[in-house]
């Protein structure tokens, strides 16, 4: 019996089965998909990390720069980040470094697919020198005095006030940015936004102040605020987008001139110097931008117009602040200065082959300087009339660039590509009118295996030019023979290799890239000649068990440059061979305990670079500069212990050597004709030490729903 | 012999058996002949419910910690009459469905550049629903063009992407860019290496019509977003200044202040030649231990033509004032 029952079943099956392919064609039918286990995110968690970080020495102002540990001394620090969720809507939260001039707060927020905004503030610290003094009263103005016991002297070793008026001064400065924004979706297809951010930055910075023949190098107070606004309407379907963006940047400068003592003997008058400081401006921008997708060859047209207009119209200084140079009116008492630019791009993509594609693009750039020309007769530094009727000059550009590139699947694992670009440049009052940069290219690459990928590339580029019109080299007084490096004729040729080993189940992995680069000025005869640049890298990590891994990186740069000057005012009678290396190593290791309670994690860096340059020449001879090199050791070991499901403690110690020796960095009474802030170059070894507790609020194991 | 009633009922099987079969065939060859195509996998039965029966670990559920996964977002994979995690991972009625001995599960779509899923499928199953704020500038990018997998950078199983966030955003980017990660690591450089400045900062990394995937129209347009005090336009201008920020400057980093290229004076002088003292060359005669000059010490050039940006000065044509 049972045995007729299961031929009977047998015979039903089959066609059954056979029917299967045909029940399975209908499109899912998701209506009984109830997502009942589904742990779908609610409340509120967040772990908040507090703790202490000391720093234990001082005269090490650069390891502040971005992290805010500027000082020796003790650090109370923050951490955090938290999210409520409930219904739909979301609220996010992060804090970082609280404590610290580098803190970050962000919070963002809303109801996914309606609505969403974010609010921000981040500080930005730059720490540049602490080893500097100056003679210059302390100044949060627009005017730098000397102290009234000064005397002027001809040379800074003739200055008998000098060493007593030294005082330190700290060159940094903070950056504060505070951004807000919104976006909304009121229907399916459309998306507005805007976002509003505003950057303060103000500090100390270095600025040259000069004479006709003598310098002072200042500690410039200064007090810039930016504020940017992005804001749009997008569009989109899956065959279309489309966005309408309007882009402000409004640029202001608290002070609009810098007045300085000169600590050098002057003429009469010339006591103070004075110099314009960069000038509040703007800058806005209305762009329409888009995309076409037709299911042809996979066929996808973008493109961007966009048109800008930036303007300045800060009110001119006089000709000069001494009223003995004998200086006339001003042309004009503001520049209105007015800045058209033009952005189109037009990009084709398409696959008329299933193992090819073909992209083309073309992309116009502009800048139209509208600013009028004017006769100014110019003071020189505040001493006299010049005499020479000077105009100022708009420079205008346009770029344009048209590029075809292809790829192919010649084979299962090997893919060729290879492209081409012109490249059209015009400008206006520069020795160069009109420059053709030409580029080929071309890449190979090779997958034998799913863990090995290899990758070839190589390529040239010719930019060549319609002339070089000496004639207004000459009208700036350039020897005529000289090639400006940005204008002059150049051949560069080039080479990259990278490959990456990355075996499945195996816990190593590689990779490596080398890049050789070579730019050959064949027409210059003054100026860069040829450069040449190697750069290679190499990562290396281990898997070594499921609860450790190790990772190596090591990177390497090297750039040779020549170039050719006269001192004749002829042809070159001096050449300087440049000679710039960089590496980097970076290695560590991450450790934690199975199933327990310890994490450990250890990072360590170091860098090296150095700079040689070769001089030779006529009057002096064979001569070298000393090296400029520094030289940065980093180390990191972090470990958490975990004390409970809540509660983590945290060690943190760091440690950072950096020394540089440079040349340049000289004692304020060095230079006969500049005084310095006599800046040393850096030479520190710091060490931090952090204790921290990170406590958890709400979360935990992700389990599923009943 | 006459026909038993067990022969009967036997005939009558067999007969109901070929009338079924002779229906259903052809629907099921015109649904194939339909497309030409190899029969498409199924779904699963209950979505998420049926892949959670072997799937439950923290990296898989760490999905509901994300907007992937928001019930009420009617565009969300788990949004009302979603695929849920076949909305990604594709089809899973075959890999969840009763396996032969011997047999191989049927794979699902796994992501990432070695999870043996071909890159463009992967993508493909993101611009399912990124098509509009992401897929059309990706598409014919710098990373399509070189197979970059969406996967590569983003992870949509953890709480916090790290290349969302700027503390983490660069250590994903440098896994392809490691020279740029050498660069970064330069004495001077943008703070990326701190974690206080990440790459999409300057670059917008899902494809733009830009040169180099720059996030503004072109160089100095992402530069002046946040130095705006050298956009000017300036009375006295710097030509090489207002054309392109990178005739000077390496923003990935440099060995010298300022993160230019080359330092003064050979950097200006790769461009100035007048007679005087641009021309002239500033070997080691001018170091402390010679005739100290203030064209080679100091800030070179620049401890006089300080304004080496633009001018708005009437009288800084030589950009000293």
């Amino acid at each position: 019996m049972f045995k007729h029952k299961t031929r009977i079943s047998r015979t039903l099956v089959a066609p059954l089965i056979l029917l299967a392919p045909a029940i399975g064609f209908a499109q899912a039918d998701t209506s009984d998909w109830a997502c009942e286990s589904c742990p779908f995110d609610k409340g509120y968690r967040a772990e908040v990390n507090a703790g202490a970080t000391y720093v234990g020495e001082d005269g090490a102002i650069r390891f502040g720069n971005a992290t805010g540990y500027d000082e020796k001394g003790g650090y109370a620090n923050v951490d955090g980040q938290g999210r409520y969720v409930s219904d739909g809507y979301r609220l996010d939260w992060m804090i970082e470094d609280l404590g610290l001039s580098s803190r970050v707060f962000e919070m963002d927020g809303g109801r996914q697919g309606t609505f969403g905004f974010h609010v921000g503030y981040r500080e930005l610290p730059y720490r540049r020198f602490d080893t500097t003094r100056t003679v210059f009263n302390p100044s949060t103005s627009d005017t730098i005095t000397l102290p009234g016991s000064w005397v002027p002297a001809g040379i800074t070793s003739d200055m008998s006030q000098l060493s007593s008026s030294l005082r330190p001064q700290t060159i940094e400065s903070d950056r504060q940015v505070i951004d807000a924004g919104a976006d909304w979706k009121p229907a399916k297809a459309f998306r507005l936004y805007a976002d509003f951010r505003r950057q303060n930055r103000d500090g100390i910075d270095i600025t040259g102040g000069s004479s006709y023949t003598q310098s002072s190098l200042l500690p410039r107070w200064f007090d810039y605020q930016t504020d940017l606004i992005d804001a749009g309407i997008q569009y989109g379907t899956d065959r279309a987008s489309l966005t309408l963006a309007y882009y402000g940047s409004y640029f202001t400068n608290q002070n609009a001139s810098l007045t300085w003592d000169t600590p050098f003997t002057s003429g009469p008058g010339a006591g103070q110097y004075r110099m314009a400081m960069a000038p509040d401006n703007d800058f806005q921008q209305v762009s329409l931008s888009g995309a076409y997708r037709w299911t042809q060859w996979d066929t996808v047209a973008a493109f961007t117009l966009a048109s800008g207009s930036g303007e300045q119209n800060e009110a001119l200084l006089p000709y000069t602040i001494n009223p003995g140079a004998g200086a006339g009116p001003l042309p004009r008492s503001s520049l209105d200065g007015a800045v058209d630019t033009a952005n189109y791009a037009l990009t084709v993509t398409s696959r008329p082959l299933p193992k090819g594609r073909i992209k083309f693009a073309y992309r116009f750039d502009e800048r139209d300087n509208k600013t009028l020309q004017s006769d100014w007769n110019r003071v020189v530094t505040d001493f006299f009339v010049s005499g020479d009727i000077e105009q100022n000059v708009p420079y205008s550009f346009e770029r344009s660039t048209i590029s075809l590139s292809g790829e192919l699947v010649v084979w299962k694992d090997i893919r060729i590509s290879a492209g081409g670009e012109r490249k059209e440049v015009k400008r206006d009052f520069q020795e160069v009118a009109e420059q053709t940069i030409d580029s080929g290219w071309g890449q190979a690459r090779w997958r034998p295996l799913a863990w090995l990928d290899l990758r070839v590339k190589g390529g040239a580029t010719e930019r060549d030019i319609n002339r070089y019109d000496e004639s207004v080299a000459v009208s700036l007084g350039q020897n005529p023979l000289m090639r400006k490096y940005n204008l002059a004729y150049r051949y560069r040729s080039y080479g990259e290799f990278i490959a990456s080993i990355t075996p499945v189940e195996s816990p190593v992995s590689f990779s490596t890239t080398v890049l050789f680069a070579d730019d050959r000025y064949n027409k210059s005869l003054l100026g860069m000649t040829d450069s040449e640049e190697l750069r290679a890298t190499a990562d290396f990590s281990w898997a070594v068990s499921e609860n450790s891994s190790v990772y190596l990186m090591v990177g390497y740069e090297n750039i040779d440059a020549l170039q050719l000057g006269s001192e004749q005012f002829d042809v070159w009678d001096w050449s300087a061979k440049h000679d710039d290396t960089f590496s980097h190593i970076g290695a560590g290791f991450n450790w934690h305990q199975a199933e327990g309670k310890y994490n450990i994690r250890f990072d360590y860096n170091r860098s090296d670079g150095e700079t040689t340059v070769d001089y030779l020449s006529v009057s002096g001879g064979p001569s070298r500069l000393p090296d400029l090199t520094s030289t940065m050791d980093s180390a990191r070991v972090e470990v958490a212990y975990r004390w409970s499901d809540r509660i983590d403690a945290t060690l943190d110690l760091r440690y950072e050597s950096f020394e540089v020796e440079d040349y340049a960095l000289v004692s304020p009474s060095t230079i006969p004709a500049v005084l310095t802030l006599g800046a040393q170059p850096y030479d520190y070894k710091v060490w931090a030490l952090g204790l921290g507790f990170r406590y958890s609020f709400g979360g935990g194991d992700i389990t599923l729903a009943d | 012999m006459t026909a038993t009633p067990q022969r009967h009922r036997r005939g009558a099987f067999l007969l109901l058996t070929m009338a079924v079969l002779a229906i259903a065939a052809p629907a099921v060859v015109l649904a194939q002949s339909g497309d030409d195509k190899a029969e498409p996998p199924s779904y699963s039965k209950n979505g998420a419910d049926t892949c959670f029966k072997c799937h439950d670990d923290q990296k898989v559920l760490a999905v509901f910690r994300t907007k992937h996964a928001v019930p009420t977002d009617e565009n969300s994979p788990f949004g009302h009459g979603q695929l849920q995690c076949e909305a990604c991972h594709g089809p899973g009625g075959d890999h969840a469905g009763r396996v032969r001995r011997g047999q191989e599960r049927p794979p699902m779509v796994r992501f990432g550049s070695d999870s043996g899923t071909p890159v463009a499928e992967q993508n493909a199953y993101c611009m399912n629903c990124h098509l509009t704020n992401v897929g059309f500038a990706w598409h014919g990018s710098e990373h399509d063009n070189n197979t970059v997998a969406c996967a590569d950078c983003h992870d949509s199983h953890v709480e916090r992407d790290p290349v969302l966030s700027t503390a983490t955003q660069a250590e994903v980017c440098f896994d392809c860019h490691q020279q740029q990660r050498t660069q970064s690591m330069k004495p001077y450089a943008h703070p990326v290496r701190h974690g206080k400045m990440d790459c999409s900062s300057c670059h917008n990394t899902h494809g733009n019509t830009t040169d180099r995937l720059l996030a503004r129209a072109t160089t100095n347009d992402t530069c002046y977003d946040c130095h705006a005090e050298n956009r000017g336009p300036y009375l006295w201008e710097h030509a090489p200044v207002a054309e392109d920020c990178g005739n000077c400057h390496d923003p990935h980093g440099s060995n010298y202040p300022g993160m230019l290229s080359m330092r003064a004076p050979t950097l200006c002088q790769s461009c100035h030649s007048q007679s005087g003292h641009p021309s002239l060359p500033q070997d080691e005669r001018g170091l402390p231990s010679g005739t100290p000059s203030q064209f080679l010490l100091g800030q070179a050039c620049l401890n006089c033509h300080d304004q080496v940006h633009g001018s708005n000065h009437p009288s800084g044509s030589k950009l000293m004032r």
